[in-house]
């Protein structure tokens, strides 16, 4: 499972961040979201491109406790053998995994199959793409 | 209370002190977010007489109740300073994600005065405020400026508004720019931040916005954006941006063209049409917005938002420019230069109308691209000919002569839409606390676009103005961009639901009331009066002479009548000056009338 992101058509609004920060932490917070759109002019030009979960299994396979779990699709995170060291933080190339308040690590899950950020793209730029 | 911070960040640059205090409770309750309480922060803290560029001015940055939340429509900044081209109080929003970025870093307001011995900038975190050299970007553009500070701060997402070399050497129409191609225009702000030796405020994320209840939040504002927002009447945001007004405007035939000289272009409808079919790549929005209503460009290997309608227009079929890359040129070469579009398309109309009639040779003349490509570095270095030119239309006027023609109200030159071809228009510009503005009371909605009332006529004009101030003045203090027509009953629903209160659309068009009122009081207290509340004289004697409008001109007893019935409206007198009885129905804060009261009564004017 993938969202499969369409550049042309993305207008930077960020509704999609602050769906998914809103849903899943109950704040407006863009570095809440599991999910990061960068649309931002630099010197040559207009960069635009989507940070999300690629299922490279980076934090799955450096997790010392085997807290973070594959079902293929998406991952979820075992309440009980995390230990809060925040390995998985440093290990997920986009640099979408952060620890929340209560010290567990957030970890995009694509809402189990039914990501949200998707029902909130104006521009209906995202797509999830399952496998 | 939800979705404020009630924190206010206050930074004295010439003492170098930075503190953080409590956000007047009672002035949210009364003027909400952004112009509102920017107006009345000012109001509290400075002298409405000062000189606009001492230190003494301060600069009100307030990012609105909704900002940083997902109410679509909500990512503008508002910026409040008393400007130095008008000597008015002086609102203006700017898009981008500004807005949104100063709510998460925690704060209702930033407020800046004095002046740093030294050009500086603030960087703003959660964390802590920083007043950091900024020498290494003396002198450059906004594009650098944005670019270089991403580097010296090591971070690609921190948000800047930043001038540029106008707003360094103070020019009257400089402007603040965020994200390269946004701007708070109008008014010369810039030029305040330059006078403070302001370079740029730079932000960084980080805290989070709460809402009463975020799951009902969400699927209210779901079913809210599919009702009111995606709409087909709005499609054309995204598709056009602004340029439809365009197309209305010169369907109406009050499109100004060389200098308001007639209201048809010869060239609008091509150079719109080439923008849009050839070198549109994308839309760009901004923060929470569905509507997205940047155009992103691309021509010939530059890229560039923009430009919109109005920067279109004033700096092209206005000064008679028809090449549409040396109109994107210009505007590129404006964006990085920080002036305004609208303020130096008049003032090149302006002299290029002089040199034409042979009244003062300021060695350029309609049409003459090559000039006019030199002209924004001129200005905003103020070498040679654009020292002058840096003030403005009045002051090149009063100088040179040509006050008949010099489109301006107050020291603010007037945007793209002749009222010639909708009066109430004319009132609109005559009454809008920051001089020539068009989004205190678009008038051309309904006179010429939706066609629902008579456009040639100030009759139920005076009216129709109050109501679009106060409800503007409501929903800018809000913060809810102009390009969402929602109700009252909506917006109120909105607070209450990001705030917990319990508002109706009744109390919210009586604040309408008391921030437009606020801006007057402060507006009085600067000296202003009926007399200033004028249109240049070309739009009461020259008639357009062509298009659907030909022949038409303001006659001047009856915009006059049309003034004094909006002043009685406004409960105000036939000056223009809110009497106390007016301030109290509409609830202005006692320590404000006391403040306006002890002014009238030390003045030799009598209301």
């Amino acid at each position: 499972m993938k969202l499969i992101f369409d550049t042309g058509k993305c207008t930077g609004c960020k509704l999609c961040e602050l769906a998914c920060s809103a849903k899943h932490e109950g704040v407006f917070n863009p570095r809440k979201a599991r999910l990061k759109i960068i649309d931002r002019y630099i010197e040559t030009g207009r960069e635009t491109k989507l940070k999300s979960c690629t299922l490279c299994m980076e934090c799955v396979e450096t997790c010392p406790t085997e807290a973070i779990i594959s079902n293929g699709k998406w991952l979820t995170l075992d309440e009980e053998l995390c230990t809060s060291c925040g390995i998985c933080v440093d290990a997920c190339p986009e640099g979408l995994i952060y620890m929340k308040s209560d010290d567990l690590p957030a970890i995009p899950d694509f809402c189990q199959g039914n990501p949200y950020c998707i029902e909130w793209c104006p521009q209906k730029c995202l797509i999830l793409e399952v496998e | 209370m939800k979705s404020y911070t009630g924190k206010i960040l206050r930074v004295d640059l010439s003492r170098g002190e930075i503190a953080e205090e409590e956000t007047r409770e009672e002035w949210l309750g009364k003027y909400y977010g952004q112009k509102g309480l920017g107006f009345r922060y000012l109001l509290e803290d400075i002298d409405p007489t000062i000189d606009p560029l001492s230190p003494e001015n301060e600069v009100v940055i307030t990012p609105g109740i909704f900002g940083g939340t997902i109410i679509p429509n909500s990512g503008k900044l508002a910026i409040t300073s008393k400007s130095p081209a008008t000597g008015t109080i002086c609102d203006g929003s700017i898009g981008g994600t500004i807005a949104a970025e100063i709510k998460w870093t925690g704060y209702d307001a930033i407020i800046v005065k004095g002046k740093a011995n030294n050009l500086v900038y603030l960087y703003i975190t959660p964390d802590k405020t920083e007043i950091k050299d900024a020498g290494f970007l003396r002198g450059k553009g906004t594009r650098q400026t944005e670019l270089m500070l991403k580097k010296e701060l090591q971070d690609d997402e921190v948000k800047v508004l930043s001038i540029g070399p106008a707003g360094e050497n103070l020019v009257k129409f400089a402007c603040i720019t965020s994200e390269l191609y946004r701007q708070q225009g109008r008014g010369g702000i810039g030029a305040v931040m330059g006078s403070k030796n302001l370079k740029a405020v730079a932000v960084r994320d980080g805290k989070d916005i709460t809402v009463p209840d975020m799951p009902s939040f969400l699927s209210s504002l779901r079913e809210i954006i599919k009702e009111s927002v995606l709409i087909p009447d709005n499609e054309f945001l995204l598709s056009d941006g602004t340029w439809p007004f365009g197309d209305w405007m010169l369907e109406a035939g009050m499109i100004p063209t060389r200098n308001f000289q007639t209201g048809i272009s010869p060239t609008y409808e091509r150079l719109r049409s080439e923008l849009k079919d050839t070198f549109k790549k994308g839309s760009k929005a901004c923060v929470s917005c569905p509507l997205a209503c940047g155009n992103y460009i691309e021509i010939d290997g530059i890229s560039f938002e923009g430009p919109e309608y109005e920067s279109l227009n004033m700096t092209g079929g206005n000064c008679q420019i028809s090449d549409l890359k040396s109109i994107v040129q210009f505007n590129r070469s404006i964006d990085d230069l920080g002036l305004d579009s609208i303020s130096i398309g008049n003032v090149i109309a302006f002299v290029m109308e002089m040199t034409e009639r042979g009244i003062h040779d300021f060695g350029i003349r309609f049409g003459d691209a090559e000039n006019y490509l030199k002209l924004p570095e001129k200005i905003a270095h103020r070498q040679g000919i654009g020292n002058e030119l840096a003030e403005g239309v009045r002051f090149l006027s009063e100088k040179y002569g040509g006050k008949d023609f010099a489109m301006q109200v107050k020291g603010l030159e007037i945007p793209s839409y002749d009222p010639r071809g909708a009066w109430g228009m004319g009132l609109a510009y005559a009454t809008s606390d920051r001089g020539a503005c068009h989004q205190r009371a678009f008038t051309p909605t309904p006179e010429v676009i939706m066609n629902e009332i008579e456009p040639y006529t100030f009759e139920g004009k005076a009216r129709l103005v109050k109501d679009l101030q106060d409800y503007n003045a409501v929903k800018f203090s809000i913060g809810i961009c102009d390009f969402w027509g929602l109700n009252l009953d909506l917006l109120a629903k909105l607070v209450n639901m990001s705030t917990g209160s319990n508002l109706d659309s009744e109390e919210l068009t009586k604040a309408g009331e008391r921030i437009y009122n606020l801006g007057r009081i402060f507006n009085v207290m600067a000296g202003f009066r009926r007399k200033e509340d004028i249109l240049p004289e070309r739009l009461f004697t020259d008639p357009l002479p062509e298009g659907p409008a030909a022949g038409k001109v303001l006659p001047k007893g009856e915009f006059e009548q049309a003034l004094s019935e909006y002043y009685r409206l406004r409960g105000w007198s036939e000056e223009g000056i809110p009497s106390k009885q007016e301030l109290e129905g509409i609830e202005v804060d006692k320590e404000a009338i006391e403040k306006f009261e002890k002014y009238l009564s030390s003045t030799r004017y009598r209301v």
